[in-house]
């Protein structure tokens, strides 16, 4: 950060006015005060601890036992009388996956001839191959053989301090390796524990959420390119869109079975087993798929992202 | 006293809020839009919260209460719990884009001050 501000201030000549930052510390503590002072006035004149419940609130406790055999309002709520809203944040998770999917999407196999050989005939012949490469060319293809690993040393204590891609220690000590062999299946099993006894706290959400931990907690012990090999992106999309396919399904079959999108059309078990609930179970199933699976894809996306293409000279070249 | 939450998340959000106007560094700028969203979660569940309530579970209601019982106050309010937990993942999948954002601007800018990053201008 020190160095981004201090930047920002040396910057003045090249940089256009608008860089100068001195007024935004004042600009902002006004409008910060502006925002405080509202919310301040606004939040000790609303209702406190001591008001009852809300109208929809006491009609979801009541109607949580009776209309979804679930001894568990929230997962009533979610995956039930607001089944609608539940499958809304379900298609915003997937648009934001597929936002950071399309964002950090590396080179891919080539799939068909698309002709940058015919197109670039004319380039080709103003350039001598036989030249030799330049130092932007150089010092280019030196940085990808560092990404590629190349130049590396073989152990990574080896490695100078300050070499750029800090990816080599591959993972963890013996002992915290061991460990995490130990504890991942545990923590696995209450994941799945928290949305299969859905009439506890617990659901889809919570166990997504579990989940990631799990493959991060892996991946964390082992390093990127042992989990890399296991966590790839391909068939995680595919368990992802299986997990939304389903929410979807479930949904449709409520407007043709039960009459209306979102209703329970299962058979509701007895109340503290693990079937109670009809379709609220399932649909917190799916989202344990959709969000363990999303999330998972997200994070790894943001940790795949290794191949650079712009070179290191254009620093402030790209600012015009 | 669940006033005192409500100024606690007043305060995160205007603290988040200020991070964003002042900083110019993107990943500074990603973390006070968290602290915003992180405020929320503390006012909505703050809102949820009755005196002297427990937690929103009809397992084995004590002193054989039905939950017709329960809802007349002694719990805490189902529907803003829900509320939270539907904020919490929107607010993860989010800041994941932020964050793919912010590491595509370093890598194509080579710099991580939003001020330097203006190439769409004009």
């Amino acid at each position: 950060m020190a160095r981004a501000g201090v930047s920002g201030v040396d910057g003045r000549g090249p940089e256009p006015p608008e860089a100068h930052p001195a007024h935004r510390p004042v600009v902002g503590a006004v409008l910060v005060a502006g925002a405080a002072a509202v919310l301040a006035a606004a939040f000790v004149a609303i209702p406190r601890e001591d008001v009852p419940l809300p109208a929809i609130a006491r009609q979801a406790l009541t109607a949580s036992l009776p209309r979804w055999h679930l001894t568990e309002p929230v997962n009533a709520v979610v995956y039930g009388m607001r089944g609608f809203d539940t499958f809304g944040e379900t298609f915003l998770l997937i648009a934001a996956v597929v936002s950071v999917v399309v964002l950090t999407r590396t080179r891919e196999p080539r799939r068909g001839y698309i002709g940058e050989e015919a197109a670039a005939k004319e380039e080709r012949e103003q350039i001598d191959p036989s030249a030799a490469p330049d130092a932007t060319q150089r010092e280019a293809r030196s940085a990808e053989r560092v990404e590629r690993g190349e130049d590396r040393p073989d152990t990574p204590d080896a490695v100078p301090l300050g070499t750029p891609a800090p990816e080599d220690a591959e993972g963890m000590t013996v002992v915290v390796r061991t460990a995490m062999r130990v504890v991942a299946p545990v923590l696995a099993v209450c994941g799945v524990y928290l949305v299969t006894w859905g009439y506890a706290p617990g659901g889809g959400f919570p166990a997504g959420a579990v989940m990631l931990g799990v493959i991060l907690l892996l991946y964390a012990g082992f390093g990127y390119r042992r989990i890399g090999l296991v966590v790839r992106p391909a068939p995680l999309e595919v368990i992802e869109l299986v997990g939304a396919a389903a929410i979807v399904l479930l949904m449709l079959l409520g407007l043709l079975l039960a009459g209306s999108f979102t209703a329970n059309w299962l058979p509701l078990a007895p109340p503290q087993t693990i079937r109670s609930g009809g379709t609220a179970q399932v649909f917190s199933v799916g989202e344990l798929v959709e969000v363990g699976a999303g999330l998972t894809i997200a994070v790894f996306a943001l940790l795949g992202i290794r191949h650079d293409w712009a070179s290191d000279e254009d620093e402030g070249g790209t600012q015009q | 006293m669940i006033v005192v939450n409500y100024l606690a998340a007043a305060a995160v959000f205007c603290l988040g809020l200020y991070a964003v106007l002042t900083r110019r560094n993107i990943i500074k700028m990603v973390m006070g839009l968290s602290l915003m969203e992180a405020s929320t979660y503390l006012f909505v569940v703050s809102v949820a919260y009755r005196a002297r309530s427990t937690a929103p579970v009809l397992l084995n209601p004590q002193d054989g209460k039905t939950p017709a019982e329960l809802a007349k106050g002694d719990v805490a309010d189902p529907v803003l719990q829900n509320f939270c937990l539907t904020a919490i993942v929107i607010g993860v999948a989010l800041t994941a884009v932020f964050l793919a954002v912010a590491v595509r601007v370093a890598q194509h800018y080579r710099t991580l001050d939003a001020d330097k990053v203006r190439a769409m201008r004009g």
